[in-house]
């Protein structure tokens, strides 16, 4: 007996891999333990090689299909597409990236095949062979577990940056397989453009040096600054701060905000919201600085200051040099 | 032309509780209001409405009480609404109101554009919108970040995706959901709030659609929500960095260098 199929759809970006992809692979890799087949579904131009980018991640199989209008195909051209392959393949789940391009496909092949789809996944585990996901709701106030017991595919948008991306021995078949390409006529993509934004953001920073609004402050900023350059990273911020004008929406940690797993991060004058810890509590090392000793953010840090952020900040400076 | 913008009632406020006794969500007590993105959706419609005079309806499926939603658009300056409300519906997930949403636009009927807020900040799945184009078989922009009419039966749309800017033209009927920053919903004016009582809202319950049983509220929901709970982040054993400033300091520096973080 063959093992029952876990899919991954690659999503495109431009001309690469968007990352989530690669996120998806590893969870999925994970999950399958030896009972499932991981294989990448991937729609692209007959001369892109976009698979290079995907077999470091080791799924057992890439599947291709390629097609000229796949770049610019629509969402429900590509629901179309995807399946054709459902219809051929039977996989027994299905994985989205809940970016805007899955959670818009997503919902359509959802009510094309007339099963289930759970949304923006944080959690994902097999009781047997029912996918369990764990969502968010009410703003992330409330986790819920969700299941599909009868139909197949079980389907679930992951929210990006949930899982983190690792390269995996083992060779990955790259196979090719075909669909009718059905054009819808009535809407065209006519442009696609880059939206320039070279800086590094506070979710590639493996060093973060987080402020809220107790670290709030010109002088706490401009130290907050120096410190994240000695540490060769970055500053993010909980949510109030992004009423500065130096911070934007791009700086803010949390569920609203940048999912980010650094290798540390230094929090100042920050509460611990749940909305605020869910966009960092999977960081190696967890340091917080609060003068308040109940502040739940002390609940999950590894290390903990209780006193003024910007003595403390001074403090450590001075020592840094 | 035609528009219909679909609502969704939610709760006015997100800090909701797990009751401890029935590990059920305790929504007691909380006032229902128009979920916030839908009105991004009605004040497109209404814009749409000011410069090319389009008819602008509301559609919402749910308990009886979602009629004061629907006030609140009409209130804003749509022109009708329609509620689906029957014991049928309840409990439904994206793909079974989806299904009832796009039953009752074929009844309606000629929609040019049916809009959507981006996600219901409930359940924000934002998935209702799609499952409904697949259904009508239209061409779908989901959340939008600009929309103009560029021709008499063409709109232009501009969606952003990560880092992605898209250009979208479609030919109407479409199915179009809205980003928030799309605009800034208007405020019922006095004169709007005492004519939307005026205004007709039609009630359908199941015998008013044709549906097909086995596809509606909870029996017709593939999904299942097994457990709900409130998120505990994950405790971690706190190292007090303790003493003067200065001390606390460099006990942080020490514990970073054995991390090899510095
Ligand atoms: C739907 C929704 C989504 C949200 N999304 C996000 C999100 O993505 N990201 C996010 O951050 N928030 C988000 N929030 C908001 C979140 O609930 C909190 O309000 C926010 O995180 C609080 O930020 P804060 O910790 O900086 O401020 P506060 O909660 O005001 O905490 C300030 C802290 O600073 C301490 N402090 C004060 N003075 C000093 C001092 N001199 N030295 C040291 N410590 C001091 C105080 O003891 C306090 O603990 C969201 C909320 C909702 C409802
Ligand atoms: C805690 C919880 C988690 C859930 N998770 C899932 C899940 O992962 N997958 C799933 O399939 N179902 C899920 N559901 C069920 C889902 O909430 C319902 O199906 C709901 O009726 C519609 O979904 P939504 O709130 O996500 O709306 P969304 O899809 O987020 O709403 C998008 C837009 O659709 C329109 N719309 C939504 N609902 C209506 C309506 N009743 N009438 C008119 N217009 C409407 C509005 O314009 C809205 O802005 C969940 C329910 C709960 C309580």
């Amino acid at each position: 007996m063959s093992k029952p199929e876990l899919w991954v759809i690659a999503e495109r970006r431009l001309d690469h891999i968007e990352p989530t992809t690669q996120q998806l692979i590893t969870k999925a890799r994970d999950l399958a333990g030896n009972s499932f087949k991981t294989v990448v579904i991937l729609l692209e131009a007959t001369a892109d090689h976009l698979e290079d980018e995907l077999t470091p991640y080791g799924p057992d199989e890439i599947r291709v299909v390629r097609d000229d209008r796949f770049p610019t195909a629509t969402d429900a051209e590509h629901a179309d597409a995807l399946q054709q392959l459902v219809e051929t393949y039977h996989p027994n789940g299905i994985l989205f990236g809940a970016t805007i391009t899955g959670r818009s496909i997503a919902p359509r092949l959802q009510a094309k095949l007339q099963t289930g789809l759970t949304a923006d996944a944080l959690g994902l585990r097999y009781d047997g062979e029912t996918l369990i996901a764990v969502k968010p709701s009410y703003g992330d106030n409330i986790m819920c577990e969700i299941t599909i017991p009868e139909r197949r595919p079980q389907m679930v948008t992951v929210r990006p940056n949930t899982f983190v991306a690792e390269e995996a021995a083992g060779t990955a078949e790259v196979t090719t397989t075909t669909v009718t390409f059905h054009p819808v006529d009535r809407l065209q993509v006519t442009a696609a453009t880059p939206v320039v934004n070279t800086a590094t953001t506070v979710g590639d920073a493996s060093r973060v040096v987080a402020l809220g609004r107790g670290a709030a402050s010109a002088a706490m900023v401009n130290h907050a600054t120096q410190l994240a350059e000695k540490l060769g990273g970055r500053i993010g911020v909980s949510r109030p701060l992004t009423d500065q004008d130096r911070f934007t929406h791009d700086d803010q940690i949390g569920q609203s905000g940048n999912t980010i797993h650094p290798e540390l991060i230094i929090n100042f004058g920050i509460s611990g919201a749940v909305q605020f810890l869910v966009g960092m509590q999977d960081a190696k090392t967890i340091v917080a600085v609060n003068s308040d000793p109940d502040a739940p953010i002390f609940d999950v840090a590894d290390y903990g200051y209780v006193g003024d952020a910007q003595t403390f900040m001074t403090a450590l400076l001075a020592q840094f040099n | 032309m035609k528009i219909v913008v679909c609502i969704k009632q939610v709760p006015e406020t997100n800090n909701v509780k797990i009751d401890p006794v029935t590990h059920n969500l305790d929504r007691r007590g909380l006032a229902g209001v128009m979920n916030p993105f839908d009105k991004n959706a009605v004040e497109l419609a209404l814009n749409l409405k000011d410069t090319t005079g389009a008819e602008v309806a509301l559609l919402t499926m749910g308990p009886d009480d979602y009629a004061e939603s629907v006030r609140e658009g009409m209130a804003m300056g749509a022109d009708s609404g329609y509620l689906l409300s029957d014991r049928a519906f309840a409990g439904a997930d994206t793909l079974a109101t989806g299904y009832v949403i796009a039953q009752a636009l074929k009844k309606i009927g000629d929609a040019d554009l049916i809009l959507f807020g981006r996600q219901a900040v409930d359940a924000d799945t934002g998935q209702v919108g799609p499952i409904v184009a697949e259904f009508l078989n239209q061409p779908q922009i989901t959340y939008a970040a600009s929309l103009r009419m560029s021709g008499p039966n063409e709109v232009t749309a501009e969606r952003l995706l990560e880092d992605t800017k898209q250009t979208l033209v479609a030919q109407l009927p479409a199915v179009v959901s809205v980003r928030s920053e799309l605009n800034t919903p208007r405020y019922p004016t006095p004169r709007n709030i005492q004519l939307s009582f005026e205004k007709p809202l039609t009630v359908w319950h199941h015998d008013d659609l044709d549906l097909d049983d086995t596809r509606l509220g909870q029996s017709g929901s593939p999904t299942v929500v097994t457990k709900v709970y409130a998120p505990e982040p994950v405790k971690r054993e706190l190292t007090p960095l303790t003493g003067t400033p200065s001390e606390a300091a460099s006990q942080l520096i020490k514990a970073l260098k054995e991390h090899q973080l510095i």
